[in-house]
């Protein structure tokens, strides 16, 4: 029997599944792989640790799943994590790590561009707001500042590129993870010479530009022996998580719209016109030549969950953050909506979409003397959530929503989706038992295989039953605080910028 | 405790001793300037506060000590009171001569009953310790009081419980220390500093036992955690981080496959070449060549 085998890199973890060609889940395996902070605003993963990471993950999917099972391995496609920059020599050798998408060096240069006529025109062309993630920034960076590296530098790759380039000797990167860079041109699917000239490099310094349905070569002979792969093993390049956990969800067309809450999180909608915004607030990439994924992203989400159970969870038993996370649910549970006027700004670590303020900061509002330590605990989710509602808010400026999906570890906590549900007065739905993106991945190479005609009638099968309903009693309650969440979020910008200023 | 010191090669009180340079107590009872300027410690040092309040700078930062504290100097430490002072209390304090190599916690020709991973260990935690002081550990003044007495009265077996009493000394601050990581609460920090570790000395072939220590975990739970947290068991994964290090070196054409071997952990070139081929499908030579002869263009 033949089987499809998904890879997704992500910033700390390899994670790959086998799925048989209906889309039924045979195994999986996850394995670590850190992200470095060598240094303030620096974060960064080892390529070559990435890559034996991957392969000895892969490895022991095979030897404990797929061989056992007698299956065939016809694909293997990939997903990754946007906007990481790593460069190599001229014989593929890396000069450093790959530099992650949290990476915030480039901060300076990508807050003057933004600023610039040049950077309102290149986010118009290219669909990447202009922010330190965004290898544009990253490489104008290098070329700045690590100047040795930049002119060593033959090739800047994205980590997938470079885990490809491993197994198959060829240098490409695909239209959804180009188009996250902020150097394609996501209206003709060409680098643009601007951000080029900008960056200071030539076309030629980049992977070739191939479409997510693409092979990328043949895996080489080695690797077919280690693994026990046979030489006909299509590797199939795919996309970026960010596109593949939209596909996953089967948010193909108007009305619908994804959550993904991870560590941080982001609200997406897909479609074949691309979101135009003079604020610059969203993102638009590639996930097919006339498809695209648009959205906003928050830096505030599960971070900000693991950072209150860390500090004010009980630690009655061993910490564990599963459970610690079931905890703070099940307390925040015993509050009703609205935490009875106690308000709290996520804004932990800066954010991005819809304000696109490094400088915010937490803050909890409306404090009485009733409150208690409970009330924090639903006040926190519900700010989180207020976030992501702000950014999907904005998004209906653009696009008709009427329903929602939910995915990631914190999404799918059924107190979050319920309380989704509620605050956007939307039906949510969810994939219970998979991983979005693992799904998303599946199903591009399932169209590669021809399975599916197209990824359009692959998107079209999945069917996500809707798990939650609104509750408009709570919603309108939700409203009412949202519209001070609202205004506190613009109106304490000034006083968020002296507190930066000191410390 | 009275005031007293001995000091190796004047009492010979410690002569049996060669690891104890000094040990003594003493009260300040008026301020002499110029009694505790800053200076580099020429040996692994412990004090602990018995009475007053302290001002001490240590590697540049200052610390209040307090009556019960204690205070973890290394050797090579800057620490001293920036106006120069010793503060007025009574201090009683430890100086260690540590062993010369990273199997021997201390100087030659001292006994302890350690074995030599737990030596290892104890120097590990020690020496990547951060936190020179440590509040409220009561351990360290018995200790140091029961070692005073041994010293003082020698009676039958004193010979034996003084190098016990070291050896616990020891045990006990390491303990503290890796138990204030709180790898129960924040195992991906503490692993990370772990993995930190790791690649710091990739040659030493760590054992899972003095991995655990170092996060302060018993070796069952820590295998149970880095398996839920990284997929791999945890040597397992330090092969990941020895073969990812190896790949690197590789690329380099300058250093041999047998000192690659050695410097990433492996114990021989046999088994470098064998565990490297089963992950990477390539021979450690092969994938050189491949690199070497890979896009001359």
């Amino acid at each position: 029997m033949n089987c499809i085998i998904t890879i997704e890199l992500g910033t700390n973890a390899v994670r790959v599944f086998a799925f048989d060609l209906d889309g039924n889940e045979i195994g999986s395996q996850r394995g670590y792989c850190p992200t470095l902070h060598t240094g303030p605003d620096y974060s960064e993963q080892d390529p070559d640790h990435m890559f034996i990471t991957m392969l000895y993950s892969l490895k022991n999917l095979l030897t404990e799943y797929v061989h056992p099972g007698k299956y065939k391995v016809s694909t293997i496609c990939f997903s990754s994590s946007m906007h990481s920059v790593l460069a190599v020599d001229k014989t593929g050798t890396p000069l450093g790590n790959a530099i992650t998408w949290s990476d915030n060096r480039a901060k300076k240069i990508a807050q003057e561009l933004k600023d610039s006529e040049l950077g309102k025109a290149l986010y118009t062309r290219t669909g990447t707001p202009l922010h330190p993630m965004s290898p544009l920034a990253k490489i104008s960076w290098m070329k700045e500042f690590d100047k040795e590296r930049f002119k060593q530098t033959s090739k800047f790759l994205s980590i997938k590129s470079y885990i490809i380039h491993q197994l198959t000797d060829k240098y490409l990167i695909d239209y959804s993870i180009a188009s996250a860079t902020g150097l394609l041109n996501i209206h003709d699917i060409k680098w643009d010479q601007d951000a080029l000239n900008f960056a200071g490099i030539k076309k030629s310094s980049l992977p070739e530009l191939v479409p997510i349905l693409t092979e990328a070569g043949k895996l080489k002979k080695a690797y077919q022996n280690s693994l026990g792969l046979t030489a006909d093993t299509r590797i199939i390049i795919g996309s970026s998580d960010g596109c593949m956990a939209t596909l996953g969800d089967g948010v193909m067309g108007e009305g619908r719209a994804t959550i993904t809450l991870e560590d941080s999180g982001a609200v997406r909608v897909m479609g074949a016109r691309m979101l135009e915004d003079d604020k610059q607030r969203f993102f638009n990439y590639l996930l097919t030549e006339d498809c695209y994924v648009s959205g906003g992203p928050t830096n505030n989400a599960g971070s900000v969950f693991e950072w209150f159970a860390r500090q004010f969870g009980d630690c009655k038993n061993a910490f564990e953050i599963d459970y610690s996370i079931h905890d703070l649910m099940e307390e925040a549970s015993k509050v009703s909506a609205g935490s009875e006027g106690l308000l709290f700004l996520p804004y932990l670590l800066g954010e991005r979409a819809p304000i696109w303020n490094a400088n915010a900061r937490g803050s909890y509002f409306g404090l009485n003397i009733k409150h208690e330590k409970k009330h924090f605990t639903r006040a926190t989710i519900e700010g989180v959530l207020y976030g992501v509602y702000n950014i999907g808010k904005t998004l209906e400026e653009h696009r008709n929503i009427t329903s929602l999906s939910v995915n990631g570890s914190y999404g799918t906590l059924s107190l979050c989706s319920k309380m989704i549900a509620d605050i956007f007065n939307k039906p949510v739905a969810l994939r219970s038992n998979s991983h979005s993106v693992s799904y998303g991945t599946y199903l591009v190479a399932a169209t590669e295989m021809g399975v599916y005609k197209n990824l359009d009638e692959a998107a079209k099968t999945v069917k996500l039953p809707d798990e939650y309903l609104p509750d408009k009693t709570n919603h309108e309650t939700y409203m009412q605080y949202f519209k001070i969440f609202e205004q506190l979020s613009t109106k304490l910008a000034p006083e968020f910028e002296i507190i930066a200023n000191i410390s | 405790m009275h005031q007293f010191v001995f000091q190796q090669g004047l009492s010979g009180a410690l002569r049996p001793f060669p690891h104890i340079l000094e040990i003594g107590v003493k009260k300040i009872q008026s301020i002499q300037l110029n009694s505790f300027p800053e200076s580099r410690a020429d040996c692994f040092r412990i004090f602990h506060i018995i009475e007053g309040k302290f001002e001490w700078c240590i590697n540049g930062k200052i610390y209040m000590l307090f009556p019960g504290d204690t205070a973890i100097i290394s050797t090579g430490t800057l620490f001293g009171n920036s106006k120069n002072i010793l503060e007025i209390g009574s201090i009683a304090w430890l100086n260690i001569k540590l062993g010369d190599s990273r199997d021997r916690l201390f100087a030659a020709g001292s006994n302890s009953g350690l074995n030599t991973g737990e030596q290892q260990t104890i120097l590990k935690v020690l020496l990547m310790n951060s936190m020179p002081v440590i509040s409220k550990l009561t351990e360290t003044a018995r200790i140091l009081h029961a070692i005073s007495y041994e010293l003082q009265h020698q009676e039958i077996g004193y010979l034996t419980r003084v190098s016990q009493l070291t050896d616990e000394m020891f045990i006990t601050l390491t303990r503290y220390l890796s138990h204030q990581k709180d790898p129960v609460r924040n195992f991906p920090q503490v692993f990370m500093q772990l993995e930190q570790e790791l690649r710091k000395d990739l040659s030493h072939q760590w054992t899972v036992e003095e991995m655990a220590a170092i996060v302060g975990m018993g070796s069952t739970m820590f295998n149970e955690r880095v398996k839920t947290f990284t997929g791999f068991t945890p040597l397992n994964y330090l092969i990941n981080i020895r073969i990812s290090e190896a790949m690197k070196l590789l690329k380099k054409n300058n250093i041999n496959i047998t000192d690659i071997a050695l410097d990433t952990g492996f114990y021989s070139s046999q088994h470098f070449s064998t565990t490297f081929k089963k992950l990477t499908g390539y021979t450690p030579r092969e994938f050189r060549t491949n690199y070497l002869t890979a896009d001359k263009d």
